[in-house]
């Protein structure tokens, strides 16, 4: 889809992007990773011709782009950075419907298309459309940005640092996000930033840079568990093992549990804590509510007195989140197990610590693959 | 919002409509000046006080129409790739243009296109010409270089970033300096009274020459309002072209 053969590009005689090959597939998130100046968001500007190059050939779609005309080529290519790229005096519906206006879309067919993708990005498009960017909060103009980015629905987007200027929370909000819109509409995407953590989560693949030069192109598992050399060794850090939780998700690791609801018997109470050491109580929706030890079963109270209760949205999983984030919440309650639900916070299952071990050692053996 | 800007409009409607049914109320005006310099000749002979305002207001609108037809496009062009070698050039001229007194440049232009409203025009252009050019450069100036990129990024062309995002980023500006030509011009429209443009110079060079400070009062006054007018009639162009709701609510 998106490839780059031996590309340089000299700035004043300093190579800024230096004999880089790299190749994207259709539908594929690469992220361009590396130390500031290390020529990513050069490499990206590249692709659309914000940058020509000294020497070599980009291919878009097998086409060389220095054959399309550079403002035809940029139509089809979305273009996404910090949120100080949307325009200010423009309303956030007419930021999106740029491009669409540019290519000549009807009104209509832009203001729809601009509802469509708001709606998308999960912002009511009857109250922001009408809004200006001094208006919204740094994650909504990102989220803008990103809408704005999709407006033609080009097969392919550029997104510098997309997530940039916003706190980790709506950070990690937004990952999420990206993720699931990524999963509906399959772009090929080359996003370049400079947190690993972001590379680790959002990327297929993910390219290492290095003044100008590509170190390492390899998918997140195999950078964390076998870099190339002692710069990617040094860039990913010495929580790697760590980081790789990030890249698997509870969902595998949900094994069934037992559970009792107040209500039960003592008999289906011993039948359901079995050999464990506790057994997980629900309400009546089969939502978690808290749980009963096996040293309680000895007392003769209600189930509903001896039942320890916690917070349900502290302590629950869904298969959506990652082991990385499983974990830290475990450390945090000091629980060796945690309830994991679905979408509608029914009980599901558990996920344990042992079974995080078990990936984590899974990852360190393909060290040696 | 639009309220607040409807009531801006109201006001200066009011203001004008006030202006101009006192500027045809020639008798107010004789009492009002006899009383207080206690003569008889207090009101210029020659032209009524409308005639001399819409004569005025003929240099100022040429002048002003001339120097944004001209200045507007002059910054634009200096910002430009193609011109941007022109830049020290264009900023300096214009700066001659304003440091050079009027006078002078009437004095000049008389020879070359005798007297009357051309070489007046041509004076007050010159000297109007400093304020726009230099809002429009620092206008263009002030979008970011950010904002451009993406602008072209998201596949404008040179002509449709500068319409789209450039121009509308920069018009308060630009308008900032329109509004300081437009007052400047009011002022400085008197000398053309000197080769006959007429305007409401005219009875205060007869009021100077005659020591007849009825008739200065009766050029500088209105000439005074019609500047205050002006400045806010552009003051509320400015503002209604504010893009940003904070500064629309302000």
């Amino acid at each position: 889809m998106i490839r780059l053969e031996n590309v340089t590009r000299l700035f004043d005689n300093v190579a800024a992007v230096d004999g880089f090959s790299l190749e994207v597939d259709q539908g594929e998130v690469c992220v361009l990773i590396g130390p500031s100046g290390c020529g990513k968001t050069t490499t990206l500007r590249l692709i659309n011709r914000l940058v020509e190059p000294t020497s070599g050939t980009i291919l878009v779609n097998g086409r060389d782009v220095s054959r399309t005309k550079a403002e035809v080529l940029r139509r089809s290519i979305g273009y996404a950075i910090q949120s100080v790229g949307l325009f200010p005096h423009m309303t956030v519906g007419a930021n999106i419907g740029v491009v669409p206006g540019l290519l000549g879309w009807g009104k209509e067919r832009i203001s729809a298309r601009v509802n469509e993708l708001l709606e998308l990005v999960g912002l009511e498009p009857r109250q922001y459309a009408p809004k200006y960017v001094s208006q919204l909060s740094g994650g909504e103009a990102q989220r803008v940005g990103v809408a704005r980015a999709l407006a033609a629905d080009p097969p392919i987007l550029l997104m510098d640092e997309p997530f940039g200027a916003v706190d980790p929370l709506t950070r990690q909000r937004l990952q999420v996000q990206f993720l699931r819109i990524q999963r509906k509409l399959k772009k090929t995407i080359i996003l370049v930033t400079h947190d690993l953590d972001e590379a680790i989560r959002l990327a297929d693949r993910i390219a290492v840079m290095q003044s100008g030069r590509l170190v390492q192109h390899d998918s997140p598992e195999r950078i964390l568990a076998s870099p190339a050399n002692k710069f990617v060794h040094d860039f990913v850090g010495v929580d790697r093992a760590l980081k790789r939780l990030s890249r698997i998700s509870v969902e595998e690791f949900i094994r069934p549990t037992p559970s009792v609801t107040t209500s039960a018997t003592r008999e289906e109470l011993s039948a359901a804590i079995g050999g464990h050491r506790s057994v997980w109580v629900v309400d009546g929706d089969g939502r978690p509510i808290g749980w009963i030890d096996r040293a309680s079963l000895r007392d003769p109270g209600q189930l509903n007195d001896i039942t320890v209760r916690a917070d349900p949205a502290e302590m629950y999983v869904t298969g959506s989140d990652t082991l990385h984030g499983a974990l830290s919440r475990m450390l945090g309650l000091g629980f060796k197990s945690l309830p994991a639900v679905d979408d509608n916070g029914r009980l599901i299952g558990e996920i344990t610590l042992g079974d995080i071990e078990k990936a984590t050692a899974r990852g360190e053996n393909m060290d040696h693959v | 919002m639009f309220k607040r800007q409807g009531r801006r409009w109201i006001v200066l409607a009011v203001l004008t409509a006030v202006f101009v049914i006192l500027l045809f109320q020639m008798g107010w005006w004789e009492a009002a000046l006899r009383t207080i310099f206690s003569r008889d000749d207090v009101l210029y002979p020659t032209a009524s006080l409308i005639a001399l305002v819409g004569e005025h207001m003929k240099l100022v609108a040429l002048s002003s129409g001339l120097t944004v037809l001209i200045g507007v496009p002059l910054g634009i062009w200096v910002t430009r790739r193609s011109g941007q070698s022109f830049l020290p050039i264009v900023t300096d001229l214009t700066s001659l243009g304003q440091t050079f007194p009027p006078v002078a440049v009437l004095a000049l232009a008389v020879p070359l296109f005798g007297f009357g409203l051309v070489p007046t025009v041509i004076a007050l252009f010159l000297y109007g010409l400093l304020p726009v050019v230099r809002n429009t450069v620092a206008g263009l100036a002030s979008v970011s270089r950010e904002t451009l990129e993406v602008a072209y990024g998201m596949g404008m062309g040179r002509l449709q970033a500068l319409m789209l995002v450039e121009l509308p980023l920069a018009v308060r500006v630009i308008l900032a300096g329109v509004r300081i030509s437009v007052i400047i011009n009011v002022g400085t429209a008197m000398i053309g009274a000197v080769i006959g443009a007429g305007g409401l110079g005219s009875p205060i060079i007869a009021g100077l020459v005659q020591f007849n400070t009825a008739y200065v009062i009766e050029g500088a006054l209105p000439a005074a309002v019609i500047a205050i007018l002006l400045d806010r009639f552009l003051g509320n162009i400015e503002k209604s072209l504010a893009f940003s709701p904070g500064e629309r609510n302000g």
